[in-house]
């Protein structure tokens, strides 16, 4: 065992650092140069695409270098990109679709003009998603579904071009073996987009009802009746991404900050023991699920599965980032009460909203209650 | 020893009801909450009429002569509907602290407008330096011959921008933390060099910041005696903390049972939710935790009425209780809601900020829970 990256692996890291130093926009920049940056990222080779495979543009990095690529953008908080098409439609076009449809949609990924929603969600599925009941008929002809449903929690749908979709096109036998994937145009007049507004007040989810929206057969994705399977493989790429350790890690050195200009009588909160204790708690829960990542890391390096502890890394992450934020909001105070108002310190005023958005990170991408039903069979064997 | 309620606070209990299941579905209190002061002025006026107002108050001061048990009840049931009034501010904190310090002209001009409606009220005592230390006051009231100037900064004053008269604890003496050297002052809203700037809050409320700039006051509307007005705030502190714990157990009573009326409504897997053990499990949780909060609320109150030795310790025990049942059953009712959890549309968040709100105020979980073990 050698708890050290390789002497190639550091000369990486410090690479994306330099390049990170370099290039990183700062302060408001960060909204104003996104596009700079993202062109930056192109011109290292791929670095914009990076889990895409070499055959696509990709950098091919391996495994390890794919860690500390992501660890070193996430420790500098580097703009976002939208996860939808570069995350997750892209791995399925490369595995599952026609080169045509390659040729056809992932250019306008890649340099972001087209933008993309994920219709999964539905009303009636939720944690059960294979009960989506959209419906996909195909013409007498065969050249066209007609598709009639709702979608829900349609993040960003409101800015999207294109859906990917689930969709049902037979409602007999085994649920999962029904579904159909199709990607539909966004401006269809049968797509009506209605917001959803969240408890944190604001707006990035959606309704999106489909009315005899009418999709070319050379819009499906794979065969008819195997989406699932297609979909499947995404989903469980989506939940490991969604520990957000590094993220945790910077917002819990910035609760220790806070907390550190919140004066308690002579001293400041972090000189309260009950709160002191619970940012130690928090630390030396992520140092382990930081090393439990590595774990799975090293397994995958040395070529081979992921192994069974990384299951839990949605799980635990998302329980951490919860309690990361809720620290924030014992430090801000009374001024819990007035986010949003010029009343308190500076931070304050973000520390509810993430207090409250935070409470969404154990149901999205597999409710943990799933999560665990999940773990228990797959990895405990228990029925 | 008799538990049971007696027949005029089942009356009270059924009042009270009638009026939040009337008036405060979710709609009805959105729409309240948006409108010019956040509350209604009719519905205060119902207030007074029905004697809700006067219930705190001494007979001889023309109020009902309720007890501190009175009280929980109404606001426990308040909280089941996230009732807007300023009922805190007005009746329990500033009414609280003339019924409790007030010399005979104060009671005779103060009490009678609460009691009749026309007058709303509130306490400023919450600064940034101060955290949730309320003998921690940094405003000043310097003497200037027969008056007071008072200059500093208080936050989160409730309904502030309502209100006609406004009690400011300032030091007249003695270092930041001092608890000896508070001064309590009445001061007129419009009192020049008083200026504001109002909010909503999380949980649809009102407050303000508010900023005093040489304000003058006469020695007249100094509220007990002077340099010694720590000990007023802090049964002013204890009263609004049994208020808000009342409430805060009313709302977490519809929020574990909107809980399991949706999982049994709520289909997943062929199944609904609420035939998942694990849920099950979880809901029985949320009503432990109520039931446990419940009773401590009772006991404080009832200590509270007797004015027990014990009250302090108990009081610290329940906003410590109240703060950790909120936090368990306010998340948990938006994790088994899922994703309708998370949005505006239904209750249930409007009740988990209320919730989170309350824990903020007057000392949280933590600041409690210290001064229980001290």
């Amino acid at each position: 065992m050698d708890i050290e990256f390789s002497q190639e692996d550091l000369a990486f890291q410090v690479k994306v650092q330099d390049f990170i130093k370099q290039n990183l926009p700062k302060g408001m920049e960060m909204w104003t140069k996104r596009a700079e940056w993202f062109q930056a990222m192109r011109d290292q080779g791929g670095w914009d695409i990076a889990k895409w495979p070499v055959e696509f543009g990709g950098p091919g990095f391996t495994p390890t270098q794919r860690y500390i690529f992501d660890m070193e953008m996430a420790r500098n908080s580097t703009p976002p990109q939208i996860p939808f098409g570069v995350g997750m439609l892209a791995p399925i076009l490369m595995n599952y679709g026609t080169k045509a449809q390659q040729d056809r949609f992932l250019p306008g990924i890649r340099d972001g003009s087209v933008n993309w929603c994920q219709g999964y969600s539905e009303p009636g599925a939720g944690s059960d998603l294979a009960n989506l009941q959209t419906r996909a008929e195909l013409s007498a002809d065969g050249t066209y579904y007609t598709v009639n449903g709702q979608k829900t929690w349609t993040t960003l749908a409101h800015i999207a071009h294109w859906m990917f979709c689930l969709t049902r096109t037979q409602s007999t036998g085994v649920k999962q073996e029904g579904i159909t994937f199709l990607l539909i145009p966004m401006n269809d007049p049968g797509v009506e987009i209605k917001p959803i507004i969240t408890l944190g007040g604001s707006h990035s989810v959606n309704d999106v009802f489909l009315t005899d929206v009418k999709v070319p057969v050379d819009n499906r994705i794979g065969e008819e009746g195997k989406g699932w399977t297609y979909a499947k493989g995404l989903l469980i790429h989506e939940r490991t991404g969604l520990a957000g350790i590094q993220n945790s890690v910077l917002g819990l050195a910035k609760a220790r900050k806070n907390a550190m200009s919140v004066k308690v009588g002579a001293g400041t909160l972090m000189d309260v023991p009950a709160f002191r204790n619970k940012v130690g708690a928090l630390e030396a829960e992520l140092l382990a699920l930081e090393f439990t990542e590595l774990r799975s890391l090293a397994s995958v390096a040395s070529g081979g599965n992921p192994g069974p502890e990384s299951s839990i890394m949605k799980l635990k992450g998302t329980e951490i980032q919860q309690r990361v934020s809720e620290l924030n909001l014992e430090a801000a105070g009374i001024y819990a009460a007035a986010w949003g108002a010029a009343a308190g310190p500076d931070f304050a005023r973000g520390a509810t909203s993430a207090y409250l958005g935070t409470r969404a990170t154990t149901i999205f991408g597999g409710a943990s209650e799933v999560q665990k039903d999940v773990i228990a069979k797959n990895v405990l064997g228990l029925g | 020893m008799d538990l049971s309620y007696t027949e005029e606070q089942n009356l009270l209990r059924d009042s009270v009801k009638k009026f939040v299941d009337d008036h405060y579905d979710i709609s009805q209190r959105n729409k309240i909450s948006a409108s010019d002061e956040g509350f209604s002025r009719a519905h205060w006026q119902q207030f007074a009429d029905l004697g809700w107002l006067a219930l705190p108050f001494d007979e001889d001061d023309g109020g009902i002569g309720g007890t501190p048990v009175d009280t929980m009840i109404m606001l426990e049931e308040f909280g089941k509907g996230l009732v807007l009034e300023p009922y805190l501010p007005t009746v329990i904190m500033f009414g609280g602290a003339i019924n409790a310090a007030g010399n005979p002209q104060q009671r005779a001009e103060l009490i009678p407008p609460i009691i009749d409606g026309s007058l709303i009220a509130t306490f400023a005592y919450a600064e940034q330096q101060a955290h949730h230390d309320l003998n921690n006051v940094v405003t000043t009231a310097i003497r200037d011959g027969d008056n007071f100037l008072i200059n500093g900064e208080k936050s989160l004053v409730l309904n502030a921008q309502s209100a006609g008269k406004i009690l400011v604890s300032a030091r007249t003496s003695g270092d930041s933390q001092d608890p000896h050297g508070i001064s309590l002052f009445i001061v007129d809203a419009a009192a020049d060099g008083l200026t504001r700037t109002d909010y909503p809050t999380v949980d649809g409320l009102r407050a303000s910041e508010i900023k005093f700039t040489n304000v003058r006051v006469s020695d007249d509307q100094r509220l007990g005696p002077l340099d010694e007005g720590f000990g007023i705030i802090e049964k002013i502190a204890n009263r609004a903390i049994l208020a808000l714990a009342a409430e805060a157990i009313g709302g977490m009573q519809t929020l574990y049972e909107d809980t399991v009326n949706y999982t049994k409504q709520r289909k997943q897997f062929d199944h609904p939710l609420s035939e998942f053990q694990v849920l099950k499990h979880r809901m029985t949780e949320m009503f432990m935790e109520h039931a446990l909060a419940q009773s401590l609320c009772m006991k404080a109150n009832m200590l509270e009425t007797q004015g027990s030795s014990e009250t302090q310790r108990t009081i610290h025990a329940l906003k410590y209780l109240v703060g950790k049942a909120s936090r368990f059953v306010g998340q948990n009712a938006v994790q088994l809601h899922g994703g309708m959890g998370m949005t505006e549309e239904l209750r249930v968040a409007h009740y988990f900020k209320r919730l989170m709100v309350i824990d903020s105020q007057f000392g949280n979980t933590d600041h409690h829970l210290e001064r229980f073990v001290a």
